[in-house]
C-alpha cells in the first residue's frame, strides 16, 4: 500500500484496470481496452450492482480505502479516472 | 416423461457423444495426484467462448452445471415458443463447496470485513441453476435440491411432479457434483481407494473400493415424446419393488456409499447385469451418469461392456459392446438395506 | 384432491414456539441484539434464538435442533405421536447453511496442519436436515433438502404439495430452518444488504436486513387420509407458484418479472382470483431493492388496498427458514383472525405504493399468500386457506 503513494494517477488507472479484470473475473477484455472516461456501469463496460461491491472490496485490500456510502461510491466508480483520483487524493491525505 | 436431450462433462470431456466414447472405450486410468486417483474434470473442457460473458463469474461448479444443462437443451433440438417455460432442477451433494472454502480463506485472511461478495454469491447452492436460468432465459420454476442418498432420483421425482401437474412442458433435470482437496483428504480418510484405480462394481463387497469423480450431467425431461426421443421414464421407485422386467439391470455401485453387499439379491436375476461407475467415477450422483448410459443404451439398441469385469459371483454381466435389442432397463441404486431404489425406462 | 394443513411449529427469536412468537408480536416485542454465538467484530444486530436446551439432537448441527424443535411442536399440533408408524411420512425442508460444510475451526487447522479431525465431516454427512429428521422419526417416505437459497423455505412446501397430489406420501413434513452462522453474516455484510440498526421492512429509511435463526414447520396430510384419521379440516394449502426471474446472481428482477409470475401460478394452483386474497405475508427483508420491487408487484397484482407485512422485524431474515416461519405465521394469521403490523415500518417513501400494515389488525378471509424471494432470482409463493 506505501507505493500508491509513490504513483502518479497514471500509473494508478494502469493499475486499477488491471485490478478491476482480476477480480471482476472481466477475462475477455486486456487492460488498454478500458478507456479512461468509459462509464464503468449498465452502459459502457457494462458492470452491476455485484459488481460494486467487490470494487469496495478491491479498493479495502488494495489501498485500505473504506467507501461505506454508496451514493458516494456512484460518483466515484462512475470512470477508471473517477476511481483514480479518488485513490490518489485519498490515499495521499493519510 | 420421456427423454429428449442428454448434456454432460465428466472425466474424458464435454458431450454425450464423448460420453458414448468413454462407454465404447472402456476403463482408462484416473489422474493421480500425491498417489491419490480420482477423475477429474480437466479445466480445458470448461472454458466457452459463446458464454464466457454471461457467465463470467461463474466458479468451476456452476460451469459444470451450465455447460451440461446447456448441452441438454441443444440436444433435444426444442425450441421454445414465448410463452414456455422450462422448469430446472439441480441436485447435489457436496455443492459448489471449493468456493466455499475458498470464501473462508477470504474470512481468515482479510477479517470478517474483507471477504468478497462475488466468491459468497457463488458459494450458494443455488447460484449454479440461477446461471442456468440467466443464460437459458428461462423463467421456469427453478429449484437445487441437496441428498447424500438419492440427489437425482428425487430430482427426477419431482420433475415428474412438475409435468403431470402442467408447470411446466420440460424440464431440465440433472445433477451436478465437484472434487476439492478437503473432500479428496476425507475420502482419503473414510473410505477405501482402490489402489490400481479400478472400481469394481460387482464384488457386492461390504468394504469397497472407490475412485472419485467429478462433473454434471443433465437431461431434457418432456412431457410429450420430442423429435430428439431417448427412452421414457416409466416407473420412479424410491423404496421397493419394481413391477417392471426389464431387459438389462445397471446398478450404481462405486464405493461411495459404504456397504455394497445389498445389491447382489438384486443382481442375481440371472438377467444381464452393467454398472458404468468406473468410467466416470465414485459420486453420490453417479445414478445420473449410469441413467445416461441406459438412455444411451436405449435409443442406440446397443448395451455397452462393462468397464471392469471382475465378478466373484458369476453374475450375468454385459461382457461385450455389441447391437441388440433391449426394450427395458432398470438403473438400481442402494444406499440402506431398507431402501431400494429403481428407475425403470423404457424404449 | 386436497391437502390440509394439519400442525404447525415455529422457532425463531420471536419465541420457542407459535404461542410465544405470537404474544412477541401482538406487543411488539422484538429481540434482537449483537452477535453472542460465535466471535464476531462485525456490528449488525441479530435475532438469535437464546438459551436453546441442548439435547441429544444437538450432537447434529444446531440447523436440525431448531427444525426438530419446531417439527415436534407440528406433530403435537397434528395429533402424531413419534416415531411415526403405518403412515407413508415425507420430508422435505428448506436449509441454506446446513448444506455447507462452513466450519471456520476445521478448514483452518486442515490448511495449517494437513492432516485434521474429521468429526465435523461427520457432523456434516450427518445433518442433512431432511434425511436426519427422516431417519429420526423413521419416516418412510421421500426426503430432501431444498437449497434454494432464500426461497428454499417456500419451495420445500411447494413440493410438498406435488408429492402429496402425486400420490407419494400420506403425509409430509415440510418447512425451513437455519442456524446464525458467521459465514453467511460475513458474506451478506459484503454484499452491503445487513443493517446496522433494527430492519425496517418497506419503511422510507430502510437501510438493511437483519440476519435471524429458526425454524417452521408444517405437517401436511392429503385430506383423505386425514378425515380417515377422525379429524375436520380447518386449513388447506392450495397453491404454490415458482418462477426465476433469469436475470442476475444477486439482484432482484427491477420490475419483479419472477415475482409476479409465482403469485399469478399460485392463485392459479389455487383455482382462487387476487380478489379472494385477505392478506400477503410479505418477504419484506427491509433492503432497498427487495422492499422497493416487492411492494411494487404486490400493488400491481393485488391493488392498492392490498394488506401485506413483513414479519422479519420479529424474526430477522432466517434465509433458509424464512419460508417455512412465514407459512406458519400466516395460517395462525387465518386460523386466529388479526395479522400483525409490519414491525419497523414507520413511514412510506415514494418507491413504496402501498404501506403495509402498521397496527395489528383484525381479519376475518380465507385465504393467505405467502411469498419468498431468493438470491439467484427464485420467486415463490403458496397460498393458505381457511375454511
Amino acid at each position: 500500500m506505501e507505493e500508491v503513494k509513490e504513483m502518479n494517477l497514471a500509473d494508478i488507472r494502469k493499475l486499477l484496470k488491471e485490478l478491476l479484470i482480476e477480480s471482476l473475473s472481466l477475462e475477455d477484455i486486456q487492460p488498454d481496452e478500458i478507456a479512461d472516461d468509459e462509464i464503468l456501469f449498465g452502459e459502457g463496460l457494462g458492470l452491476d450492482s455485484l459488481d460494486a461491491v467487490e470494487i469496495v472490496v478491491l479498493l479495502q485490500r488494495n489501498f485500505g480505502l473504506e467507501v461505506k456510502d454508496m451514493k458516494q461510491g456512484k460518483e466515484i466508480f462512475y470512470s477508471i479516472d473517477t476511481l483514480a483520483r479518488y485513490v490518489y487524493n485519498n490515499t495521499r491525505i493519510k | 416423461m420421456f427423454i429428449s436431450g442428454i448434456g454432460i462433462i465428466f472425466t474424458r470431456g464435454r458431450g454425450i457423444d464423448s460420453f458414448e466414447n468413454a462407454l465404447m472405450q472402456g476403463w482408462t486410468d484416473p489422474s493421480w495426484t500425491d498417489s491419490f486417483p480420482a477423475y477429474r474434470v480437466a479445466k480445458e473442457v470448461l472454458s466457452d467462448a459463446a458464454l464466457s460473458k454471461k457467465i463470467r463469474r461463474a466458479d468451476k461448479f456452476s460451469k459444470m452445471a451450465v455447460f451440461s444443462a446447456l448441452d441438454a437443451f441443444k440436444d433435444s433440438g426444442i425450441t421454445l415458443n414465448s410463452n414456455e417455460t422450462i422448469g430446472i432442477i439441480l441436485a447435489t451433494a457436496f455443492g459448489p463447496h471449493t468456493t466455499t472454502f475458498s470464501f473462508i480463506d477470504d474470512i481468515l485472511d482479510y477479517g470478517d470485513a474483507g471477504v468478497s461478495p462475488t466468491k459468497f454469491s457463488n458459494s450458494v447452492h443455488n447460484a449454479a441453476a440461477s446461471y442456468i436460468s440467466t443464460v437459458l432465459g428461462s423463467c421456469g420454476p427453478t429449484v437445487t435440491l441437496t441428498d447424500f442418498s438419492y440427489p437425482f432420483q428425487n430430482a427426477l421425482l419431482l420433475a415428474e411432479s412438475w409435468l403431470k401437474e402442467e408447470r411446466c412442458k420440460h424440464v431440465l433435470c440433472g445433477c451436478v457434483d465437484e472434487l476439492s482437496v478437503v473432500m479428496e483428504y476425507a475420502c482419503k480418510m473414510k473410505m477405501k481407494t482402490a489402489e490400481d484405480g479400478k472400481i469394481r462394481p460387482f464384488l457386492f463387497s461390504d468394504c469397497p473400493v472407490s475412485v472419485l469423480g467429478e462433473g454434471a450431467a443433465f437431461f431434457m425431461l418432456s412431457e410429450e415424446k420430442c423429435k430428439n426421443n431417448y427412452g421414457e421414464v416409466s416407473e420412479i421407485k424410491l423404496f421397493g419393488e419394481s413391477k417392471n422386467n426389464p431387459d438389462i439391470i445397471i446398478i450404481d455401485a462405486d464405493g461411495m456409499t459404504g456397504d455394497e453387499s445389498d445389491y447382489e439379491k438384486i443382481s442375481n436375476t440371472g438377467l444381464p447385469l452393467a454398472g458404468y461407475s468406473p468410467v466416470f467415477g465414485s459420486m453420490k450422483i453417479g445414478s445420473a451418469f449410469n441413467f445416461a448410459a441406459a438412455s444411451l443404451m436405449l435409443k442406440k439398441q446397443h448395451v455397452y461392456r462393462c468397464p471392469v469385469l471382475d465378478n466373484h459371483s458369476q453374475m450375468n454381466l454385459c461382457s461385450s459392446t455389441s447391437e441388440t435389442n433391449i426394450t427395458g432397463i432398470n438403473c438400481v441404486r442402494i444406499c440402506r438395506s431398507d431402501q431400494i431404489s429403481i428407475i425403470n425406462i423404457k424404449k | 384432491m386436497k391437502v390440509v394443513i394439519s400442525g404447525i411449529g415455529t422457532i425463531s427469536a420471536a419465541g420457542f414456539n407459535l404461542e410465544e412468537s405470537l404474544c412477541s408480536m401482538k406487543n411488539g416485542k422484538r429481540n434482537a441484539g449483537p452477535v453472542s454465538l460465535f466471535p464476531n467484530v462485525l456490528p449488525y444486530p441479530v435475532f438469535e434464538v437464546k438459551d436453546l436446551a441442548e439435547t441429544v439432537e444437538t450432537k447434529s448441527i444446531r440447523t436440525f435442533f431448531l427444525a426438530v424443535t419446531a417439527a415436534k411442536e407440528a406433530f403435537k399440533d397434528a395429533g402424531f405421536s413419534l416415531p411415526l408408524s403405518g403412515v407413508k411420512a415425507g420430508i422435505c425442508l428448506g436449509t441454506t447453511v446446513a448444506s455447507q460444510l462452513n466450519d471456520i475451526e476445521f478448514y483452518s487447522a486442515f490448511k495449517k496442519y494437513g492432516n485434521v479431525d474429521l468429526k465435523p465431516v461427520d457432523r456434516y454427512l450427518r445433518g442433512n436436515i431432511s434425511e436426519a429428521l427422516a431417519y429420526l422419526i423413521k419416516a418412510t417416505g421421500p426426503s430432501v433438502t431444498v437449497v434454494n437459497a432464500c426461497s428454499s423455505g417456500t419451495d420445500a412446501i411447494g413440493i410438498a404439495l406435488s408429492w402429496l397430489r402425486s400420490g407419494n406420501c400420506d403425509i409430509v413434513i415440510a418447512g425451513g430452518a437455519d442456524e446464525l452462522n458467521r459465514v453467511p453474516l460475513c458474506g451478506f455484510g459484503s454484499l452491503g444488504i445487513l443493517s446496522n440498526s433494527l430492519c425496517a421492512p418497506f419503511d422510507r429509511d430502510r437501510t438493511g436486513l437483519n440476519l435471524g435463526e429458526g425454524a417452521g414447520i408444517l405437517i401436511l396430510e392429503r385430506e383423505d387420509f386425514y378425515i380417515k384419521r377422525g379429524k375436520t379440516p380447518l386449513l388447506y394449502l392450495s397453491g404454490y407458484g415458482s418462477a426465476a426471474d433469469s436475470y442476475h446472481l444477486t439482484a432482484p428482477h427491477p420490475e419483479g418479472k419472477g415475482l409476479e409470475s409465482a403469485i399469478k401460478k399460485a392463485l392459479s394452483d389455487s383455482g382462487i382470483s387476487k380478489m379472494d386474497v385477505c392478506f400477503v405475508n410479505a418477504h419484506g427483508t427491509g433492503t432497498i431493492d427487495n422492499d422497493k420491487v416487492e411492494s411494487t408487484v404486490l400493488s400491481r397484482v393485488f391493488g392498492e388496498n392490498v394488506r401485506y407485512f413483513s414479519t422479519k422485524g420479529y424474526t430477522g431474515h432466517t434465509l433458509g427458514g424464512a419460508g417455512g416461519i412465514e407459512a406458519v405465521f400466516s395460517a395462525a394469521a387465518l386460523k386466529h383472525g388479526w395479522i400483525p403490523a409490519s414491525a419497523g415500518f414507520l413511514s412510506k417513501g415514494d418507491e413504496i405504493p402501498v404501506s403495509p400494515v402498521a397496527v395489528n389488525t383484525t381479519i376475518s378471509g380465507s385465504f393467505a399468500v405467502s411469498t419468498s424471494l431468493a438470491f439467484g432470482g427464485n420467486n415463490a409463493a403458496i397460498v393458505i386457506e381457511k375454511v
